[in-house]
Formats: structure tokens, C-alpha cells, sequence
């Protein structure tokens, strides 16, 4: 690996922020709904509030890492043969996360926009971007972000400001009606969603970053930043759609921005809103492929992962058409499998990579 | 040079995808639907579309032709029969710029759930049009006729309720996002503005819209009233005047009232608003409902004197007194004659006290009925216009 790759510290957070907003936007307002009715926002807010401690506990990690990436970690504390299946584990969470965050912007392309195009041609569009934001390396991603997030707050601020008039308070009332239990429930969709994928950058972070102890914070400055986000989505979804409404719909937010209509002149722009979601899910996708890629060139033991990108590119936008066969298998598999799967990949392998590094650490002394 | 070679076959490649032509939709392939008609026919669908006829509409000066079309088709679902309609219209229907959505009376008696289906989930129909029911009559009749003024019949309907519903109250916007949070709610049943047709004739005759009188014409007149998704009967324009008073819709409206010595005056209401308090007592619930009303002499026909700050007090509280009958009496009609919560009072009650609303929702419609609602009113009149006494002579004796 070419150890003088460095990102600053505000592409950092930038980047963090981004991420957790990706596909979480689109979809969890729904998820949410599901088991926290009105009370949705709150569990968002929960779900934001813990995901605090996820984060810690990838800072305090990453403070073991030093120059070293994840899975160089792993190697180290493993040994070499050993630490295989941990990675591969890995590898194979970060590829399954880019596939299906590729179908989710295919299916909602094809579902809400143009249901007549095949989702190949958007799945294949999009992945070619992806694979030259790959080509082009970290840095370039990093600035990209940097010069894309004011777009982004602009498109969220001014829909944001244009859906205030709609709120309509009743509709999330009772505020204590539901119990600690499906909100705690429904916050840990959120955290699956927006924060646990976050486990990813520790590909990145702190072996690439200029100022390590500043990026720590810059770590829970974007996670929360972004959950900030995410809050006021939900609240807005509620407020305005009712909390069935919002449950029902497979894109609450985007059903939101149609509701946009400022004095019969600025209305029907639900598209250009979406461009919120091209914008964010562009950098879930890079960021789970970045960490399968260089993962993958490392584990091989190959210094430059740049010839891996277009062979992955072609396997990912395979794989994004097969991962789930239809809707109804996504929904099922996001609300069954996919919890407990994200809780042992990205909660339960960092403590015990934690753990294992402590003992060996203690060993050799 | 290769590589070169490469990038152009890609750029070449890209050109296929990008320009986004595979659901590309020409305008002269669409036909818009400003109206859709829903009537039960047997067992079927019958839907009815009002396309409009965009050259007759944007030529400055229209020829003979109807600015809109009608087309029918019946199926055993919604989505099928506007599928088979191509089958005798040129263009396939087109559903985001609809404007009103007409159930016929006899679909609305039995039950109006399952056409709505298709609407909420089809992608190009949007939430912002109104629903209405047609009352004594098939929403086809309704769709067919032609209006005047406003060139496309359902656009005139559309603004027509718009207006209405500001200037007027006794009328009711519901869109399909509202519709339906109403009818999924345990503490509340939807409410739909009915649409009636005056005089008959040949309605759908050209003609029926160059005429200085229309001999056809379509007015709003009250609102339907549901069960869960079934028709159960009408208010006039009274009871929905006081039922959007109770919820609070009411932005600009007139009330007549009787002057002491005979004749009336009308005033003209604005800024009204309503609070709705709900509270459960011993396993009992019980409304509070507030209405407080800013009003400005808008007529006097009768002797009044208007200088007097003792007459206006008098007129005060006899507006109040107006008022309270006006909801009391759409209140007694629903829970005397119907028995159903037209109002959302359940979901007042919900919001108020979430713990009792779980055992009252079981039997919601039963407790409304017997439930204790009462209704408070305060009317300030605050200007009377820009002359004060009435320039009405006392009638000679």
C-alpha cells in the first residue's frame, strides 16, 4: 500500500457524514415507522445517541491500528494464516453492503422515476462512475466529497424550508403513547442503516488521515452530524405523511418531496431532491467497494489495488441483480437477517479483534 | 492510442444510457387524464377518463371540437380497465396531472377501499387532487359534462372546490393521503364533498359550454358522509358548514342572522379557530370543542343600530348563539342519526390520553354516541364595514 495517501481531516468528516446519510435517507424513515408508529423521530434520535458508542468503540480501535489498516491489523494480531477467515468475513460484508446499496438506487429508480428502463442500465451507470471514483484513488473521493457536500446541505436546506408549512404537529401525537421497547427495536434498524456500515472505515481511518487525534473527532462530529439529518427526515416524514403513511411507502422521503408546492409555482421538483440520495449513496457505495478493494489486495498480498477495480466493478453490478430476487425478499431480508448479521460483522469482529489485540499486546510484554 | 480508442468506445457506449430515452414519453403520446370517474357495474369497474384534447385547449381560437374527451372501459380491477382503455383511446391514459377523482353514489355504498389501491401505489399519480362523490348520479354523467369559463371540465371542478372550501366552507378538499389516513383510522371515518348535476339536457353537447346559461351545470352541494369506506348518507350545507367548523377548515365564510326587529344581516367570518379538547373520566370520554370567530359586518337589511357598543355585544352573543346551533346540530346528526365519528373526536381523544384510547377503540363508533361533547363559542365583531348605520329608512306606516 502506498502509505503517503493522506486525506484532511474535514474530507474526513465530510466523508463520515455522507456516509451515514446514504440509502439511511431514503429508506429508514419507513423501517423506522414500522415499529416506533409516530414516535419514529425519537427512535432515530435514539438510534443516533448510541451509535455514539458504536463509533467509540471504532475510534478505540482505530487508536490500535497505528499505520496499519484493518486487515493489516488482523494479520498482525492473527498471524497469517489465522487471520484469513476474519478477513474474508469482512471482505464479504463489504461486498454484499456495496451490492445491495447498488440495487436499493437501482430498485428506486425503476420503481418511483422510470419503471420502464431496465435496472441494468442504471445499475451499470452508476457502477461506471463508482469504478472511476475507485481508479482515481482516495484523495480524489475525498475532494469529491468536499466539493459535492454544499450541493447537498443546499438541496436539504431548501427542502427542507419548503416542507416546514406542511407539518402538521397532531400527526406525532401521543409522543409517550409507545414503549421503550419497539423504539429501542426500531433504533437498532437505524443503527444497521447508518451507523454499523461505518465499520468500514477503518480502512481508512486513522492509517490515511493528517491529523489522527483530530480525526477521532472528526469521526463523531460526521457520525452525529449525519444522524442529525436523518432525524429531521424522519420528524418531517411523520409530521407530514402520518406515520402510516410513512410506513406504507417504500421511499417515504421521496413521497415527501412531492408533497413539495410553494404557492403553486415550485412544486413537482421531487427529482431534483433525489439528487440528495445520488450524491449520498455515491459515497456508501465507494466507501464499502474502497475497503473491499484495497481489503482484497492486501489479503492477496498485491501492492496496488487499482487493477482489481474493473473485474470488481463487472462482479458488482452482477451481483447487485442477483442479491435480492425481488422487494418483498429485500424487506424481509433488511427486517430479519440483516440485523443480527450487521450486529456480529461490525459490533461483535471489532471487540474481538479488540480483545485478541489486548492479549497479544499483554503476551508480549 | 489504444487507450484513446478505449475512452471513445466508452463515451460511445455511455451515449445509449444517458440521454435517458428508454421511458421517454412524448407529449403527443400521453393522454392526460385531468378526471378520472369510478361507477361499480356488476361486478366490474367501470372507470372513466377525461383526457384533455391538448390542441383545442391551447388554440386561441377553438374550433368545435370538445376540449376533452371521455373514454371508458370496464374491467375487474382499476388498473385493468385503464390498461384496456387504449383500446379505444389513441394515447395511453396518464395519471399524474389528474385534478378530481369521481366515485359514483352506488360505488360509494359499497365501499370506495378498493379502487383507491391502485392510486397510492402506481408512481405517476401524485396526492394532490381532490376526491368527490357524485350524488344521485354515476361519476361518468359527472365527467361528461362541459363547463364554461374554464375550458377543461375537471380543472374547473378542481378550482371550483378549491374556492369554495376558502370563501364558502359548506366543501371539503380531501386528497388521497388525507382519504386515507382517515380510513385506516380507528377514531375517524372519511368525509367526501358531493357533486350534483343541475338540469339535464345534452350535457355533454358542445354546445352545453357556449351557452350564456348552461342548460347542464355541476355544483358542489354538502359532504357524503362514510362508515370505513361506506356511503351512509348526506349533510346539507348547514351540517357541513358546522362540521368544518369542528375541524377547524373554515377560513372565510358567511353567516345570515335575524335582527331584532325583523329582517337580517350577514357577517362575514374570518380568522376562526377551533381548539378540541379530549379527556377520559372514569373509562368515559368527553369533548370540549372551542371555537373562537372574528366577524365584520358584511349587510344590514333591517333597522339596527350599529353605533351602539350595547347592539354589537347583543349581535356578539347572538352569533354565538349561531354558532353553537350550527355544530350542535351536525353533532346531534352524527351521533343520533348515524352513530359514526365523522369528526376524528377519536383521535382527539387518542392524542389526549393514549392508555384509555386502547380500550375504547374497540367499540369507537358506540362510544361517540354516547359521549359527552360540549361546545363553547366566541364571537368578536370587530368592524362593521366602511359605513356605520345602514342608509335604510324605517318603512313608512
Amino acid at each position: 500500500m502506498n502509505k503517503n495517501i493522506r486525506i484532511s481531516v474535514r474530507q474526513f468528516t465530510v466523508l463520515i457524514l455522507l456516509y451515514t446519510i446514504g440509502t439511511t435517507i431514503l429508506v429508514i424513515p419507513s423501517s423506522l415507522a414500522v415499529d416506533a408508529k409516530q414516535n419514529a423521530w425519537i427512535a432515530a434520535a435514539a438510534g443516533c445517541l448510541i451509535s455514539t458508542a458504536i463509533v467509540g468503540l471504532y475510534i478505540w480501535l482505530g487508536g490500535k491500528l497505528g499505520d496499519r489498516t484493518l486487515i493489516e491489523y488482523v494479520e498482525y494480531v492473527f498471524g497469517k494464516w489465522m487471520s484469513v477467515p476474519l478477513t474474508l468475513l469482512f471482505l464479504f460484508f463489504s461486498f454484499i453492503g456495496s451490492a445491495t446499496v447498488l440495487f436499493y438506487i437501482g430498485n428506486f429508480m425503476t420503481t418511483q422515476v422510470m419503471p420502464e428502463t431496465p435496472i441494468e442500465s442504471i445499475v451499470i451507470l452508476f457502477t461506471c462512475i463508482i469504478v472511476m471514483g475507485l481508479l482515481a484513488g482516495l484523495e480524489v473521493l475525498a475532494r469529491a466529497a468536499e466539493i459535492l457536500m454544499p450541493w447537498f446541505l443546499l438541496l436539504f436546506i431548501v427542502s427542507t424550508f419548503f416542507l416546514i408549512p406542511e407539518i402538521e404537529i397532531e400527526k406525532i401525537q401521543p409522543v409517550t403513547e409507545i414503549g421503550l421497547k419497539p423504539i429501542f427495536k426500531a433504533s437498532l434498524s437505524y443503527l444497521g442503516t447508518a451507523s454499523l456500515p461505518l465499520f468500514v472505515f477503518l480502512m481508512v481511518f486513522p492509517a490515511f488521515i493528517h491529523d489522527r487525534a483530530k480525526a477521532k473527532k472528526g469521526f463523531l462530529i460526521g457520525n452525529l452530524l449525519g444522524g442529525l439529518f436523518i432525524i429531521v427526515i424522519t420528524f418531517l416524514s411523520i409530521s407530514i405523511l402520518g406515520a402510516d403513511f410513512t410506513e406504507r411507502n417504500l421511499y417515504p422521503s421521496y413521497a415527501l418531496a412531492k408533497k413539495i408546492n410553494v404557492g403553486d409555482f415550485i412544486q413537482r421538483v421531487e427529482i431534483l431532491m433525489a439528487g440528495m440520495w445520488f450524491i449520498t449513496i455515491f459515497f456508501k457505495i465507494s466507501f464499502y467497494s474502497y475497503s473491499f478493494v484495497t481489503g482484497l489486495a492486501q489479503l492477496c498480498g498485491i501492492k496496488e489495488y487499482r487493477p482489481l477495480v474493473v473485474p470488481y466493478g463487472i462482479l458488482l453490478i452482477v451481483y447487485s441483480l442477483t442479491v435480492y430476487p425481488d422487494v418483498v425478499y429485500m424487506m424481509d431480508f433488511d427486517s430479519t437477517v440483516y440485523i443480527p448479521y450487521i450486529l456480529s460483522i461490525a459490533l461483535l469482529l471489532p471487540a474481538f479483534i479488540l480483545a485478541a489485540g489486548a492479549i497479544k499486546e499483554n503476551m508480549s510484554k | 492510442m489504444i487507450n484513446k480508442l478505449c475512452l471513445i468506445i466508452c463515451c460511445l457506449l455511455l451515449l445509449l444510457l444517458l440521454p435517458g430515452c428508454w421511458n421517454r414519453r412524448e407529449l403527443n403520446e400521453l393522454g392526460i387524464a385531468v378526471g378520472i370517474g369510478i361507477d361499480k357495474v356488476g361486478n366490474n369497474y367501470r372507470v372513466t377518463a377525461q383526457v384533455v384534447n391538448p390542441g383545442e385547449v391551447a388554440m386561441k381560437m377553438g374550433s368545435n371540437r370538445s376540449p376533452v374527451i371521455i373514454y371508458e372501459a370496464t374491467g375487474r380491477t382499476v388498473f385493468e380497465a385503464l390498461k384496456k382503455m387504449t383500446t379505444n383511446s389513441p394515447r395511453a391514459i396518464y395519471l399524474s396531472h389528474l385534478r378530481i377523482l369521481v366515485f359514483g353514489e352506488a360505488m360509494a355504498k359499497e365501499g370506495i377501499q378498493n379502487p383507491l389501491d391502485h392510486f397510492s401505489r402506481d408512481h405517476e399519480v401524485r396526492t394532490d387532487f381532490f376526491i368527490v362523490v357524485a350524488k344521485g348520479n354515476t361519476a361518468k354523467n359527472v365527467l361528461r359534462v362541459l363547463t364554461p369559463l374554464e375550458k377543461i371540465p375537471a380543472n374547473s371542478l378542481f378550482l371550483s372546490l378549491d374556492r369554495s372550501q376558502k370563501l364558502w366552507a359548506p366543501t371539503a378538499t380531501v386528497t388521497l393521503d388525507q382519504l386515507i389516513s382517515d380510513l385506516i383510522s380507528e377514531g375517524s371515518n372519511p368525509v367526501l364533498t358531493a357533486i350534483k348535476i343541475f338540469g339535464d339536457g345534452q350535457s355533454h353537447d358542445p354546445e352545453n359550454a357556449n351557452d350564456i346559461d348552461p342548460r347542464a351545470r355541476l355544483y358542489y352541494s354538502g359532504l357524503a358522509v362514510f362508515k370505513a369506506d361506506k356511503l351512509i348518507g348526506w349533510l346539507n350545507e348547514k351540517e357541513s358548514k358546522g362540521y368544518n367548523y369542528l375541524k377547524d377548515n373554515v377560513k372565510n365564510t358567511v353567516g345570515v342572522q335575524s335582527c331584532p326587529g325583523g329582517g337580517n344581516l350577514s357577517v362575514e367570518v374570518f380568522n376562526t379557530k377551533t381548539s378540541t379538547k379530549g379527556s377520559v373520566v372514569n373509562g368515559k370520554p368527553s369533548i370540549d370543542i372551542r371555537i373562537e370567530a372574528e366577524e365584520t359586518i358584511g349587510e344590514v337589511m333591517c333597522q339596527i343600530d350599529l353605533s351602539k357598543t350595547s347592539t354589537i355585544t347583543m349581535l356578539e352573543d347572538q352569533l354565538e348563539q349561531n354558532l353553537k346551533g350550527i355544530l350542535r346540530q351536525v353533532i346531534d346528526k352524527a351521533q343520533q342519526e348515524w352513530k359514526v365519528d365523522i369528526f376524528g373526536l377519536g383521535e382527539v381523544i387518542h392524542r389526549s390520553n393514549p392508555q384509555a384510547w386502547k380500550s375504547l377503540k374497540q367499540n369507537w363508533n358506540e362510544q361517540f354516541t354516547g359521549m359527552n361533547i360540549t361546545v363553547n363559542a366566541e364571537v368578536k365583531i370587530r368592524r362593521v364595514g366602511t359605513v356605520i348605520n345602514s342608509f335604510q329608512k324605517k318603512p313608512e306606516e
